[in-house]
């Protein structure tokens, strides 16, 4: 496990590397002088020559790398081009509303474990039809699409829910109240919704698998009740891969919650990017997009970790 | 150092999902040779027998029906659309409205404020099948055009990326060692970012436009195809043939690109059809968010972000049937590389 934590370890430095080269080479591609940007509207040549020098924009670009993730180990992302606030405070402020979306959606999309378990128990059945075909179909729309209908027959035709906004929260996440939790349902379950149909498709073919497999065959021959070889020893082993799959969606998850963010005008790490697009500020896109990608990257490390863990084939495999 | 998840199954952020099949199943072999000799009967090929599988698999064919129905509307908008339209929008044919034999009934970008007395369009009517927008255009023309753009940029951008994959892939998996482990850790960089915030920061610094839609789509999508033609490479490079060829003298490149590679694309066709359904819904979210196609040309996205800042005035018409369009797309390639998977996949075999 040690051996298997380090190799892990050694190859999410080399991923970092790479992510910050990729969003720094981006910062320097953008047409445009930071330091003029960085100095203020009517600055002085001089000022901004002191601002240049005072950056290193004027160094090399390895330097100016080498400057930048430095920067970036205190957690300085730059300041925003178009308000002049550090990127940092920014995403401070914005990252909570995005991450109880993401939570939520996470709940929500646990829902597909026991349905695609149901599925698969019932091949071919009516209902495994049935929620084949309306996952094949919710995983092929795109968040926003089903969030606009979700808002006009919720929100606007029937008036249950509102269309948007964010309310008051207890420990940055947890809503405080049902109207605060208002706010939450509509866009946590349109991305939980997309989310559960891919996970019960997924489950659904890894409980297949495990099912047709020779040692569920040993445990039914042992004279095992059907319950325990379904969940004693089926779905233990179909869930993990499941899990995984999970993890690694996860990066959809965070781009899907950037858009919902969009449809719902929540202001999320998502409208915070959405906004900087439209204002051409790089500096808040690139820090938005690598906060977004630490999280990302350190979630899965997690869930590798905990696959490693509880799947010994997984750590000895290579 | 080694590979650690490459060989994991998962949604991989380019929207194409698979577990590497093995190229060749020994047991499947003899169990197909054995019933030819019981029957008789002659040997399937590969595709006839993907097709009798396909064939079974009614969500798939659904979707083949869709991806054929929408090309040949793409088509024949790429084909048609510029001198089609040149010559209707010119004075003297103006009063002649409609141009048989083509599919939009018209001018995709004609403004007609009669359409659109409150300045929120109009309902679906015999003459719009699809209502009018808040400019007076036709919907249903909008839609149509829209096809051209969403199919060009799923077939372009996946061809970019098919190009690169198939380029690195195979020399990846073929001559392993330090080139393998540089192309694919750097694989592993393009993985760890969320796919669509990706998008956004290359298209951030290229700039709006559907051209670099194109660029973003294709340059980002070449990982996931060079892992898997990868896998598959390994899978199949000790294979007895590859040896016989070697044993002929034929070169590095000979054996990869005639031998080893035919016997390793199934997997490939599958991630196509889910790449291309991928590209045409990141398109769509691009458009949608203003940075893809630009005003007034059409897109399936674009057209959805116009309709919003009129939803609450209850004109449904104008974001339902881009929507429909959209989805259909995705859900017509994300269920025929379902099909397609299962259907080459020897471990599924009944």
């Amino acid at each position: 496990m040690t051996a298997y934590i380090i190799r892990r370890l050694l190859q999410l430095v080399l991923v970092l590397f790479g992510v910050t080269l990729i969003t720094f080479s981006m910062l320097k591609l953008v047409p445009g002088d930071p330091a003029v940007a960085l100095a203020g509207k009517g600055a002085t040549n001089e000022r901004i020559a002191f601002v240049r020098h005072q950056r290193g924009l004027d160094r090399s670009f390895y330097v100016q790398y080498y400057l930048y993730v430095g920067r970036l180990f205190h957690g300085d992302l730059g300041d925003s081009l178009y308000s002049g606030r550090p990127v940092r405070t920014l995403i401070w402020e914005a990252a909570p509303v995005t991450i109880q979306l993401a939570i939520a959606a996470v709940l929500i999309e646990l829902l597909g474990i026991p349905l695609g378990v149901y599925s698969a128990l019932r091949q071919y059945s009516f209902w495994d039809t049935a929620l084949t075909t309306a996952a094949l179909i919710l995983w092929g729309i795109p968040v926003f699409v089903l969030g606009y209908f979700a808002m006009y027959i919720f929100g606007l035709k029937l008036n249950w829910l509102p269309i948007g906004g964010v309310g008051p929260t207890v420990l940055w996440v947890i809503p405080s109240s049902w109207e605060s939790l208002k706010t939450l349902i509509l866009p946590a379950l349109t991305l939980g919704m997309i989310e559960v149909a891919y996970i019960s498709y997924m489950q659904r073919a890894s409980m297949l698998e495990v099912t047709r497999s020779d040692f569920i065959r040993t445990a039914r021959a042992k004279g095992l009740s059907e319950r325990q070889v379904i969940w004693g020893h089926g779905f233990k082993n179909a869930v993990i891969p499941v899990m995984t799959i999970a993890g690694i969606d996860l990066g959809a998850l965070i781009g899907g919650a950037i858009i919902t963010e969009t449809v719902f005008n929540r202001p999320g790490i998502g409208q915070m990017i959405y906004l900087a697009i439209n204002q051409r500020d790089i500096a808040v896109i690139a820090g938005g997009v690598l906060f977004a990608t630490f999280f990302f990257v350190f979630a899965n490390l997690l869930v590798d970790l905990g696959y490693a863990w509880v799947d010994p084939r997984v750590r000895l495999g290579e | 150092m080694a590979d650690w998840d490459s060989d994991k199954p998962g949604r991989d952020p380019y929207g194409s999902n698979l577990t590497e099949a093995p190229a060749v199943d020994a047991r499947r072999t003899q169990e197909v040779v054995e019933e030819i000799v019981e029957t008789g009967a002659k040997p399937l090929g590969l595709w006839a027998d993907t097709w009798r599988r396909l064939k079974r698999n009614k969500l798939a064919l659904v979707g083949l029906g869709i991806i054929i129905v929408f090309l040949c509307v793409g088509t024949v908008e790429t084909v048609f659309y510029q001198a089609h339209w040149h010559v209707r929008s010119s004075p003297d044919t103006r009063a002649n409205q409609r141009v048989p034999g083509y599919l939009a009934p018209y001018d995709p970008n004609e403004v007609n404020y009669a359409l659109s007395p409150q300045g929120i369009g109009s309902p679906p009517s015999w003459k719009h099948l699809f209502g009018a927008d808040f400019l007076g255009r036709d919907v249903l023309s909008r839609v149509l055009i829209a096809t051209r753009i969403a199919m060009l940029v799923g077939i372009i951008a996946v061809a970019i990326a098919l190009a690169l994959g198939l380029l690195l892939g195979p020399i990846s998996g073929y001559y392993g060692g330090a080139v393998d482990s540089v192309i694919m850790r750097i694989a592993d960089i393009f993985f760890a970012f969320p796919y669509i915030l990706f998008v956004l920061l290359i298209m951030s610094v290229l700039g709006q436009g559907f051209q670099n839609v194109f660029i973003a789509i294709g340059v980002l999508g070449w990982a996931s195809f060079a892992r898997i033609v990868r896998g598959q490479i390994l899978s199949v490079k000790s294979m007895e043939y590859v040896e016989a060829a070697r044993a002929q003298g034929a070169g590095d490149l000979r054996i990869i690109f005639r031998h080893v590679l035919p016997n390793s694309m199934a997997p490939v066709y599958v991630a196509v059809a889910m790449a291309i359904g991928g590209a045409i819904a990141t398109e769509a979210a691009l458009s949608y968010l203003g940075i893809g196609v630009q005003p007034p040309n059409s897109s399936w996205g674009l057209m959805i972000a116009e309709s919003v800042e009129y939803l609450a005035a209850g004109n449904w018409w104008w974001l339902l049937f881009p929507s429909l369009a959209l989805v259909a797309t995705v859900f017509g390639f994300i269920s025929f590389g379902n099909g397609l998977r299962d259907a080459t996949d020897p471990k599924l075999k009944e």
